[in-house]
C-alpha cells in the first residue's frame, strides 16, 4: 500500500490513512478480497504508533470499506454498487468544490470552466485508454 | 485496547513550602501510548514525572505504577522503568564504554545489540571519557542507559533540549520504533513543541500545578480548526454566525478565524447563507496548546 503520512500539516494521521486507503479502494488500486498490510507492518513501515494504524482500520471496516478475517487479518470489502457510486461522487463533489469556487472568485464564465474540466477529462481517458491496448 | 493502566494518578497534591507544585491531579498512563507531557517551565512536569518513579512521595492523593505506590516501589518496579532527567547525572571519571558495561551490570536483560546499533547510529564515542563529552553526547548516552534495558514504562524529562536538530528527528524515530511493542509506554516532558507534535498521541497539559488537558492529540485537533471564508458575493457580513471564535482576521470578502469546530452540516447552512466558500485548515500543537491555556484561562477569569 502506497501510503504516505506529513506529520507536519496537523491533519490527524489516522484520517490521513483512511483518506488514502478510500481513495486508493475507489480508484481500483485496492480491490474488493485484497489483504490490507498488517497494523504490526504499516505501522513499522511508516514509523508511527500501531494504535494509530489500529483506529484507522476500525473506520474502515465501520465504513464497510474493509472487513475483518478472524486470525488471518483485514480485507477490501465487496461494496455494494449504489454505496461505492455514492462515496465516488462524494469523493469528486470534494475536488470539483474547490476548482469551481476559484473559477467563481476569477470570474472565470461557466462555459470556459466547463471546457477546461472537459479538457482535461478528454487528456485523461486518452492516457488512461492509451494504456490498456 | 483498553489495556490495564502502567500509572494510575488520583487526586496527586504536592507542595514545596508554599508553593504547591501539583494540584489535585488525576491521570492514567496506558501501553501503548506515547504521552506528551506539556506545560511551562514550573507548571509541575518534573515534580509529576518524579512521583511515578518514587522519587517524591504525595502529600495528598495517591500515584500507583504498575499497581505499586509510590513509597512501595522496590527494585523490581523500577527495573520496569528507564528515566531520563534533566541534569542526566553522570559518573564523569569512567569512559563512555565502561559507564555503559557498569549500568548494563545491574539489568540481567540489557539488550547488547539495541545497545551496538544505538551507539553507531548516534555516534557516541566509547573510549572518551564522560566528563569530556559534550552536551549533547552526554544526553544520547543518558538516552541509551535508560532504554538499554527496554523498560515498559520510559519516562522523558526534556530529553532533547541538548540535542542538534538531526539527532532530535533520529531520537523521534527511536521512540516511533520502541512504541511498535505496543506494551510500553512513553512520557515525554518538552516545551520545543513541534519536535513532540509527530510523535505523541496523548496530550496531557500542566499549568501551575493543575491539570489542564488530558486527551487524544487526535481529539484536540478535531476540537478546533481554523475556517477559511471567502465570500463570492461581495464583503462578508460584519456579524459572523459563530460561536466559540477565539481569533479573527478579517480583509474585505475573507476572513480567518480560529473556533471551536463546526458540525459539516451546519458550516454548509453557513456558507450557503453567507454566499462563501469555506476552507477547513488544521491547527499545529503549539496553536492548540495556546488554545488550551488561553481559553481557560479565560474562562477562570470569568468565573
Amino acid at each position: 500500500m502506497l501510503i504516505q503520512i506529513d506529520t507536519h500539516g496537523g491533519v490527524p494521521i489516522y484520517r490521513q490513512i483512511i483518506d488514502q486507503v478510500r481513495r486508493q479502494i475507489m480508484t481500483g488500486h485496492l480491490e474488493a478480497g485484497d489483504q490490507l498490510e498488517s497494523v504490526q507492518s504499516l505501522a513499522s513501515r511508516l514509523k508511527v504508533n500501531p494504535m494509530t494504524i489500529s483506529k484507522a482500520y476500525s473506520f474502515l471496516v465501520q465504513e464497510g470499506l474493509a472487513e475483518r478475517r478472524r486470525g488471518v487479518g483485514l480485507f477490501v470489502a465487496t461494496i455494494a454498487r449504489n454505496q461505492s457510486r455514492q462515496t465516488k461522487r462524494e469523493l469528486l463533489a470534494e475536488a470539483l468544490q474547490e476548482a469551481a469556487a476559484l473559477a467563481v472568485q476569477m470570474d472565470i464564465p461557466d462555459a470556459e470552466a466547463s471546457d477546461l474540466l472537459a479538457q482535461h477529462l478528454r487528456s485523461f481517458r486518452a492516457q488512461k485508454g492509451g494504456r490498456k491496448q | 485496547m483498553s489495556a490495564q493502566p502502567l500509572v494510575v494518578i488520583r487526586e496527586l497534591t504536592k507542595s514545596f513550602m508554599e508553593v504547591r507544585a501539583l494540584d489535585q491531579v488525576s491521570l492514567e498512563l496506558a501501553p501503548g501510548h506515547i504521552v506528551g507531557l506539556l506545560g511551562p517551565n514550573g507548571s509541575g512536569k518534573s515534580t509529576l514525572l518524579r512521583h511515578i518513579i518514587g522519587l517524591y512521595l504525595p502529600a495528598a492523593g495517591s500515584c500507583c505504577t504498575f499497581g505499586c505506590e509510590a513509597a512501595q516501589l522496590g527494585p523490581s518496579e523500577l527495573a520496569r522503568i528507564g528515566y531520563v532527567h534533566q541534569e542526566g547525572d553522570l559518573l564523569d571519571y569512567m569512559t563512555t564504554a565502561q559507564h555503559i558495561r557498569y549500568v548494563a551490570s545491574y539489568y540481567p536483560h540489557w539488550n547488547r545489540d539495541l545497545e551496538r546499533d544505538y551507539c553507531d547510529r548516534f555516534e557516541l564515542p566509547l573510549d572518551r571519557k564522560v566528563g569530556n563529552l559534550s552536551p549533547g553526547q552526554r544526553q544520547r548516552l543518558a538516552i541509551l542507559l535508560a532504554i538499554g534495558f527496554e523498560p515498559e514504562l520510559l519516562l522523558l524529562d526534556e530529553p532533547a533540549a541538548a540535542l542538534d536538530p538531526i539527532a532530535r528527528q533520529d531520537f523521534l524515530d527511536l521512540l516511533l520504533e520502541l512504541i511498535q511493542d505496543t506494551e510500553r509506554a512513553i512520557v515525554i516532558s518538552s516545551h520545543i513543541l513541534t519536535d513532540v507534535e509527530k510523535v505523541i498521541d496523548q496530550v496531557v497539559i500542566l499549568d501551575r500545578g493543575r491539570l489542564l488537558r488530558d486527551c487524544g492529540l487526535d481529539d484536540l485537533r478535531e476540537e478546533y480548526c481554523r475556517l477559511r471564508l471567502t465570500s463570492l458575493n461581495g464583503p462578508l457580513p460584519d456579524e459572523l454566525p459563530f460561536a466559540d471564535v477565539y481569533a479573527c482576521e478579517r480583509e474585505g470578502s475573507q476572513a480567518l478565524l480560529t473556533l471551536r469546530r463546526v458540525p459539516a452540516q451546519q458550516l454548509k447552512e453557513i456558507s450557503d447563507r453567507l454566499h462563501c466558500q469555506t476552507e477547513l485548515l488544521p491547527l499545529t500543537l503549539t496553536e492548540l496548546y495556546r488554545l488550551v491555556v488561553g481559553e481557560l484561562g479565560n474562562r477562570r477569569a470569568l468565573s
